[in-house]
């Protein structure tokens, strides 16, 4: 039998996995019951009975085992420690506004602060780096391969437009 | 034949051919490495882009193009762990592990060899048995199908690391993530709580880039203060020995990976998983256990999914029946370029096909040249202050995947499911499984449901023709001759019949 | 890499018509794609578009956004801003999204810049099977009721519609294998998996001629020139007129409430540039009929394949509100 104790926060984390599984279980359920073999929802619901049955046993298995020690803290300094549990507020973050503001800004924006924040060195040098790596996925994505990433509040295609006018002007 | 040679070496004696196979296959290498850039991607742009082209010169970048980018997808694989293109996941499990020991110039090295040989082999199949294989592969029926897939789910076992239970709970989440969405067959919503977004379903590399990239970077956070390993350059093309020594496998997995990409509806990434899986069981004492950057786990799926290149272009050319989604596009830009893809091909216009076959022949070799000389660069971007590399991983994760589908949802898919795959990593879920689930979810879910329609919803019947036909046959004894050989039973009977030390072949009870 | 990238870019900007005007187009138009790169309505897309370019002055930045029978590209591009910088470029689904219970919209939210071609749909069979026309076929399934296996391709789609008539007119049963498109499918047939399939003509077209499978009939008026051997379903069944010309068709469209001279632009650009010979050899060599239309032609079109379309698959059972709800008129 396995004798290690748990990690912190384990025991809650496997018991989640377990209730969305459930909760999947019944979501497949609703696709079309146990109307046939071959409906839409036999796979999804095949599927989600297994997650359930496993993490069942996941989480038997896990009672077996000693206790974590060390409570809320020793989750807060083993699993997630403030540097990681700021870059996931940051990712986060970066997710809700990049539709809005277009990631121009907010990819500077993120690399800026998230590099300024793990080197904790001069915020110039950091602002440097985040402007050539957007620069350069900019330049490569947008421009090369035509992903129009969003734009959000720079007008980017008027900008290009005028630089393209602008050389065709030229020529 | 003196034509068929002349067709053949078209490309490599016209300049302009020739230099258009140069960039394509560079360009893919760089394409197939970027995650979010995909060959299908750029091939599409390709169409507009080469309206006006002579087809042979579009036949060639495409070409080029596809050899490389599927070669290219190790790269990342390998010095990031963000696989660059589905199929060079299987690359990720043991690439990762030997770039983390310092070793990526060897790993690459290696993989370039081995991507050589299998695209070597898979246009060999192609240009001596195409109408063969193409033959063969129509027979597939939807059952068969299904026992390819079940057959792939049983590398759930090789992936799930230290517990079974986990294992399986992550290849079932992947198989249900994988059914998110307007279900393609009849259009039934599945767990999409009536929000329009989720009707496209979940995209396959947003979970793949959360999972694989952002997680890691997450978990690198842990060692920020660690010095970056500094990655030994000394040895990158790898010896004659390494290279004779996993010959074997190397050809093997070819093989597969051939035939796997032939089939229509399977590709390189099924292919590449199924290699890895059969390296697993079939390599009794690795230097290196599985994982821990074996260098059999590289072999294998590199082998296989160059191989399948060429293996995906023997039903388009002899039966306009693309075998994988690069090549559902190119049929589609040879008809814009005035050809006729379809069986006919072959005999109204055979110099395509002796084009095509030469053309490749040459990717694969720029493919090594191209491969084998950017190394040094490339290895360096892991020297990088890791303060400074992670969040340029996490800014390139997010435009890659923004990048498939022009979705600002992927992008919180992928970002969502980063953190959930850093919680199971911390935990002991291994990711592997996720992916491979989500990978055969449509193989299994599609045609479990036409082989039992087929069958008038009897499971009585789908057993029957399974016995009655010799290939579905076979598929099934496979799959339990795969299955019987991991039980204690079959390891006892090994021992008394061989008599031989049954300890290679055990697995740790324990671990189960 | 350095110089790739730069003759890459060089190339991209060379590609780009360097032509300039005051008025529109300023910027890239964003042309949006609703179905996945390879497929018939991507590659009618791709290949029109730099023709229309030329006319146009102006880039067309074309992008897949694939998904829910063509439901995300449909519903981004409504929700964009009417200017006439994004434009859709989708098939016939959006005329049945309200029957089907997919979207609370259709082509009336949208001004049809070009509907450029309609596709025609024959039935084939598996090169073996028992009957060699329409007629025998229908014959043989309604003496051999659940036996004959044909492939579908999802509620809606060209096969289920096709299917949906002759069950109105010709009872029988049928069993139907999914497949996620006529490509997957029509490989099936040719691995004997499924033994008839009603499919777009140009999609057939190669396998037929090489003998792999074999038309029974046209589901139209008259015989098909790529075909002519083929004979119209309404030869024996007179009955099928009032459905016919059916077939899927794709076009491009722009938001509605477009300013009228940005869509007066447009169309005169879509109409040109499909008139090119290459367009239209190409159109014709996958056996799509080139429509062209705009404007109240195209309205009318639109407005008659929803009406007949949808109350096809409601009668048929497979829509999951009745037409009337929305008021499409009985054909």
């Amino acid at each position: 039998m396995d004798a290690t104790p748990r990690k912190p926060g384990e025991t809650g984390f496997n018991i989640l996995l377990l209730l969305g599984s459930i909760f999947l279980f019944y979501q497949a359920y609703k696709i079309a019951g146990f109307s046939a073999l071959s409906s839409p929802g036999a796979i999804p619901m095949a599927a989600s009975a297994i997650m359930v049955i496993t993490t069942c046993i996941i989480v038997v298995k896990e009672f077996a085992r000693p206790k974590a020690e060390g409570g809320a803290k020793a989750f807060f300094t083993q699993i997630l420690p403030f540097t990681i549990a700021v870059m996931c507020g940051l990712i986060i973050l970066f997710a809700v506004v990049l539709q809005q503001l277009g990631f121009v800004l907010t990819g500077l924006a993120f690399l800026w602060v998230s590099i300024w924040f793990l080197q904790k060195r001069s915020p110039l040098s950091a602002a440097l780096i985040a402007l050539l790596c957007v620069f350069v996925i900019y330049v490569l994505f947008r421009l090369i391969f035509q992903v129009i990433l969003p734009e959000g509040i720079i007008p980017e295609r008027d900008i290009i437009a005028s630089v393209k006018n602008f050389f065709a002007g030229a020529k | 034949m003196p034509e068929t040679l002349q067709y053949f070496l078209m490309t490599w004696t016209q300049p302009q051919l020739l230099f258009l196979t140069a960039i394509g296959t560079f360009a893919g290498i760089y394409i197939g490495a970027i995650p979010g850039l995909s060959v299908t991607m750029a091939v599409s742009i390709l169409i507009s882009f080469t309206f006006s082209w002579e087809v042979n010169n579009a036949l060639a970048l495409m070409a080029g193009i596809y050899m490389g980018g599927v070669y290219g997808g190790s790269r990342t694989a390998i010095l990031l762990n963000i696989p660059g293109a589905p199929s060079a996941i299987a690359t990720a499990l043991d690439g990762y592990p030997l770039a983390k020991k310092g070793l990526a110039g060897e790993a690459i090295g290696l993989s370039t060899t081995i991507s050589t040989l299998g695209g070597f082999f898979g246009i060999l199949i192609l240009a001596i048995a195409a109408p063969f294989v193409s033959e063969f592969a129509l027979r597939f029926q939807p059952r068969d199908y299904l026992l390819l897939a079940v057959m792939g789910l049983l590398l759930v076992g090789s992936l799930s690391g230290g517990s079974m239970a986990k294992g399986v709970f992550a290849g079932a989440l992947g198989i249900l993530l994988g059914s998110v969405g307007l279900d393609p067959l009849t259009a039934e919503e599945r767990f999409t709580f009536g929000y329009t977004d989720l009707m496209t379903g979940i995209s396959a590399i947003a979970i793949m880039i959360g999972m694989f990239g952002v997680s890691e970077a997450l978990d690198q956070m842990h060692y920020l203060s660690m010095p970056a390993i500094k990655q030994r350059l000394t040895r990158i093309v790898p010896s004659w020995q390494d290279v004779k020594k996993h010959l074997p496998l190397g050809l093997r997995c070819s093989a597969l990976g051939t035939f796997i990409g032939a089939l229509p509806g399977t590709g390189g990434d099924i292919a590449a998983l199924m290699a890895y899986d059969h390296a697993k069981r079939s390599t009794k004492n690795p230097e290196v256990p599985f994982g821990e950057g074996a260098k059999e786990g590289i072999v294998a799926p590199e082998a296989a999914n160059n191989a399948a290149v060429g293996g995906a272009y023997i039903p388009m050319l002899t039966l306009g029946i693309p075998g994988d989604a690069v090549t559902a596009v190119i049929v589609g830009a040879m008809f814009v370029h005035g050809l006729n893809p379809g069986p006919l091909l072959m005999i109204e216009r055979p110099e395509i096909f002796w084009f095509t076959v030469g053309t490749l022949t040459l990717a694969t070799i720029f493919m090594f040249i191209f491969g084998m000389t950017g190394i040094k660069i490339f290895t360096k971007i892991v020297e990088w202050p890791k303060t400074v590399l992670l969040p340029v991983i996490l800014l390139l994760s997010i435009v890659g995947c923004y990048a498939i589908n022009n979705s600002v949802t992927d992008v919180w898919w992928m970002l969502g499911f980063g953190i959930i795959g850093y919680f199971m990593k911390t935990y002991g879920y291994q990711l592997g499984p996720v992916i491979l689930g989500l990978i055969l979810s449509r193989l299994i879910d599609d045609n479990w449901r036409r082989a039992i329609i087929s069958e008038q919803e009897s499971v009585v019947g789908l057993f029957t023709g399974i016995f009655m036909s010799p290939l579905s046959l076979f598929l099934f004894l496979t799959i339990v001759f795969l299955l019987f050989s991991q039980t204690k039973l079959w390891v006892k009977l090994k021992t008394r019949v061989l008599g031989r030390s049954a300890k290679d072949v055990t697995i740790d009870p324990t671990q189960v | 890499m350095k110089r790739t990238l730069l003759a890459l870019s060089l190339a991209a900007l060379t590609s780009v018509s360097t032509f300039a005007v005051a008025a529109y187009p300023e910027k890239d138009i964003n042309g949006i794609i609703a179905w996945g790169a390879g497929g018939s309505t991507d590659t009618v897309a791709r290949s029109v578009a730099p023709h229309v370019e030329k006319i146009l002055g102006g880039t067309i930045v074309l992008s897949n956004k694939t998904g829910g029978v063509g439901v995300i590209a449909t519903k981004f591009v409504d929700s964009q801003a009417a200017d006439g910088y994004t434009l859709l470029m989708n098939a016939e689904n959006p005329q049945l999204y309200k029957v089907m219970g997919l979207a609370d919209m259709d082509y009336s939210n949208f001004t049809p810049i070009n509907v450029l071609a309609r596709g025609v749909p024959v039935i084939v069979a598996r090169k073996d099977a028992p009957y060699n026309t329409i007629k025998e076929f229908i014959d043989y399934a309604q003496a051999h009721p659940k036996e004959v296996k044909t492939g579908s391709t999802g509620p809606g789609g060209l096969t289920s519609v096709v299917l949906a008539m002759i069950n109105t007119e010709n009872k029988m049963e049928l069993t139907a294998i999914p497949y996620d498109g006529d490509g997957p499918a029509l490989t099936a047939l040719q691995g004997g998996a499924i033994d008839v399939m009603p499919a777009v003509l140009g999609a057939t077209l190669e396998h037929v001629k090489a003998g792999r499978m074999k038309v029974l009939g046209v589901v139209d008026k008259e015989a098909h020139a790529l075909l002519p051997d083929a004979k119209p379903i309404t030869a024996d069944y007179p009955v099928y007129e009032k459905y016919l010309p059916w077939g899927p068709f794709f076009g491009v469209f722009a938001k509605k409430d477009t300013p009228e001279d940005v869509t007066a632009k447009l169309v005169d650009a879509y109409n040109q540039g499909s008139q090119d010979e290459a367009f239209k050899k190409l159109l014709a060599d996958r056996g799509f009929i080139q429509l062209n239309i705009a404007g109240k032609e195209a309205d009318d079109f639109l407005k008659r394949w929803q009406s007949v379309t949808s109350w096809l698959v409601f009668d048929a059972g497979i829509a999951k509100k009745s037409p009337e709800e929305f008021g499409i008129p009985k054909p």
